[in-house]
């Protein structure tokens, strides 16, 4: 199932997939494999990884109440106008890492050209090497991490300007 | 003992008095007003007497209705928590003369204390250091610098008429005296059309401590060591804590003295609490003495192991203290920080609301004084306080420990709370090092607003996860990848998170 999230006038797009206690969740360009359960009302328990994520969620009468890692969120599920759409797009550049890891190799520097599809970073977690690719034409604004550095799940790897005109 | 009380309160404090008469078998008696009907204190009474109109003159603040209340209900004592009715000398005068015991002070003396000016003449007489000011007639500046130079420097020039800062001159010396004491007296006469000042010795980080009394109707007093209760946010406390960092046991010994002097003075009685001012230099102030149980009582219970509120029903029935001062000691260290129903981003907005989930952290040496639930409306009517949570370790940076932790856990969904802000305040580098004077959160944190990062990755999935177990449709088949070059494609079938 799609669904759109809205906090604080953002959209996030999501997919998820469920199969038993299993869910696929794809968010940014990225997947994530988790195990919940629901151990009681709201209550959810999340294993990611190595990691767990624990979370109370409750709806109120518009609006959905998030609390996880001692934060509150308020999110609306939302069904996409075009316009919003349009929005989101805007957003494609920012490149989360979908892993707590290591950065063993970054292929590029700031103010460099890229093509949709080159490698720009590699992350190593888990005894696995994870790419982080282009995910169109353009240039890069902003390399926020360095070999060797330790980055975690959800930070911003690159900002890419997108080309316009291609 | 009392047979059966009421408690003039709503929120924590009714429920926390409550509960203390259930362990001494006293029956009790709650009030609420139309909107408490559900509340805790309201349900957790033996009897509860509807007070009608939610607005306070009409409910909490109506004496004649309490008092009418407590005589239909046959209860020989009523307990005015804090707020409200506590500090109204005319309630207690009321409860007197219809027989009632009122669980605090004689009326007289929350008068006398609840006038400022003749607090501070009274302490003055009695020996305990009040902050040396002149409030006389004689205006002419010759008068004026001579009164200043006698004070001591640096001094405050206020307008007596004054606020918002306007006509109001901080002098570090002599030389520039005379000229501020003018300009002040120009910005008042143009300001509030009136060139009175008034001189008091400024005090330079400044700490708020305060000394916990008790004193049975027999004379005798005690102190329970102090609060620091620096951390306020407009004028009022948000975190507290005891022992202070910055107190010696020298100057606990001689401020706990000058707080049993300051009760004796005055010939008080019950549970008080006297307010110092702490300057950067340790030289020690009574601002005022507050003639009722404390919101932050707990943290003073947690280290002593004395029941404050219980003492209260003992004292107002005629016991005498079995404490005495010699006695008492203090283990470890204990913190409080209220929750309240605000927008920290806000300048500190309440907020209102449904309460649609609410979920306490517990462990060890972890309480919650709280008056709220899952599903309780948030009015307008009230304080915006919603519970308070209280903490006790072996030293200061285990509790900070604990309490940063506690608020991690703690969940209040559907209304603004300040538990964010709270653990930022907790975890700021001069808050830990115990660098804290009542202007810690305007020196730090002045025009403060969450971070707008927007969701976490952590709450995307979690939403993900809550609405797939909550739909109706379970999709089976995974969707088809519809972008051909999604990173996902380099990498095979590995994918992130548990093994398959």
């Amino acid at each position: 199932m799609f669904i759109n999230y809205e906090h604080e006038n953002h959209v996030y797009n999501v997919s998820v997939e469920r199969r038993k206690d299993l869910f696929f969740i794809t968010y940014d360009n990225a997947e994530y494999k988790v195990k919940a359960e629901e151990i009681k009302p709201g209550h959810l328990k999340i294993k990611l990884g190595d990691r767990t994520i624990k979370s109370v969620i409750t709806k109120g009468k518009t609006d959905k109440f998030v609390f996880t890692d001692g934060n509150v969120f308020k999110v609306k599920n939302v069904e996409l106008t075009g316009a919003r759409k349009t929005k989101i797009r805007k957003e494609e550049g920012n490149l989360n890492s979908p892993i707590s890891g290591k950065v063993v190799n970054v292929k590029i520097k700031n103010g460099d050209k890229v093509k949709k599809g080159d490698v720009l970073m590699i992350i190593e977690a888990m005894k696995m090497e994870y790419l982080i690719r282009a995910p169109f034409n353009g240039r890069v604004k902003k390399v926020n991490f360095k070999e060797e550095d330790q980055i975690e799940i959800g930070q911003n790897t690159v900002d890419i300007i997108k080309k316009v005109g291609t | 003992m009392f047979k059966k009380i009421l408690i003039a309160n709503r929120g924590e404090i009714a429920v926390r008095i409550i509960k203390a008469c259930q362990e001494m078998g006293i029956k009790t008696v709650a009030v609420y007003s139309n909107v408490d009907k559900k509340a805790p204190h309201t349900q957790l009474a033996d009897e509860s007497i509807n007070l009608g109109d939610p607005t306070p003159i009409e409910s909490y603040l109506n004496i004649p209705k309490i008092i009418k209340s407590a005589q239909d209900a046959g209860a020989d004592a009523i307990h005015p928590g804090y707020g409200f009715l506590a500090e109204n000398p005319d309630f207690a005068q009321a409860c007197k003369s219809k027989g009632i015991k009122f669980i605090g002070p004689n009326p007289d003396v929350i008068s006398l204390m609840g006038d400022k000016i003749a607090a501070k003449k009274t302490m003055e007489k009695a020996g305990v250091p009040v902050i040396p000011g002149y409030h006389g007639k004689n205006q002419d500046n010759a008068s004026l610098v001579k009164e200043g130079i006698k004070i001591g420097f640096p001094l405050l020039v206020k307008a007596a008429a004054g606020g918002g800062g306007k006509g109001m001159r901080i002098v570090h010396n002599d030389d520039v005296l005379e000229e501020s004491i003018e300009s002040a007296k120009r910005e008042s006469k143009s300001s509030f059309g009136n060139d009175i000042v008034f001189l008091e010795k400024y005090i330079e980080k400044p700490r708020h401590i305060e000394f916990q009394i008790l004193a049975d109707e027999s004379g005798n007093t005690i102190h329970l060591f102090e609060r620091e209760c620096s951390i306020q946010r407009r004028h009022q406390k948000i975190i507290e804590e005891t022992p202070s960092p910055i107190i010696s046991q020298e100057l606990r010994e001689k401020m706990g003295k000058a707080a049993v002097k300051a009760a004796k003075a005055v010939n008080y009685y019950n549970a008080g609490t006297v307010e110092f001012m702490l300057d950067g230099n340790l030289n020690f102030f009574f601002m005022e003495m507050n003639t009722r149980l404390q919101v932050e009582h707990p943290i003073t219970e947690m280290t002593t192991g004395i029941d404050l509120a219980k003492w209260q029903l003992k004292i107002a029935n005629g016991m005498e203290l079995t404490l005495k001062q010699k006695d008492l000691i203090q283990r470890g260290h204990a913190m409080e920080c209220r929750i309240y129903a605000e927008n920290p981003s806000k300048g500190f907005l309440p907020s209102i609301g449904t309460l649609e989930k609410v979920d306490f952290p517990t462990g060890p040496n972890i309480r919650n004084d709280t008056g709220i639930f899952t599903g309780m409306e948030i009015t307008p009517y009230y304080d915006p306080m919603l519970s308070k949570i209280i903490v006790s370790s072996e030293n200061r940076e285990e509790s900070i420990n604990k309490m940063i932790w506690a608020l991690s856990k703690y969940v209040i969904l559907g209304v603004t709370t300040n538990i964010s802000f709270l653990q930022k305040v907790i975890s700021h580098k001069e808050f830990k090092k115990g660098n804290i004077t009542t202007h810690f959160i305007d020196n730090y944190f002045k025009d403060w607003t969450i971070a707008k990062e927007g969701l976490p990755i952590n709450a995307i999935i979690a939403l993900a996860v809550y609405d797939s177990i909550h739909s109706r449709t379970q999709e089976i088949v995974r969707y088809k990848e519809s972008d051909p070059h999604s990173p996902w494609k380099h990498v095979g079938r590995w994918r992130i998170g548990v093994e398959e």
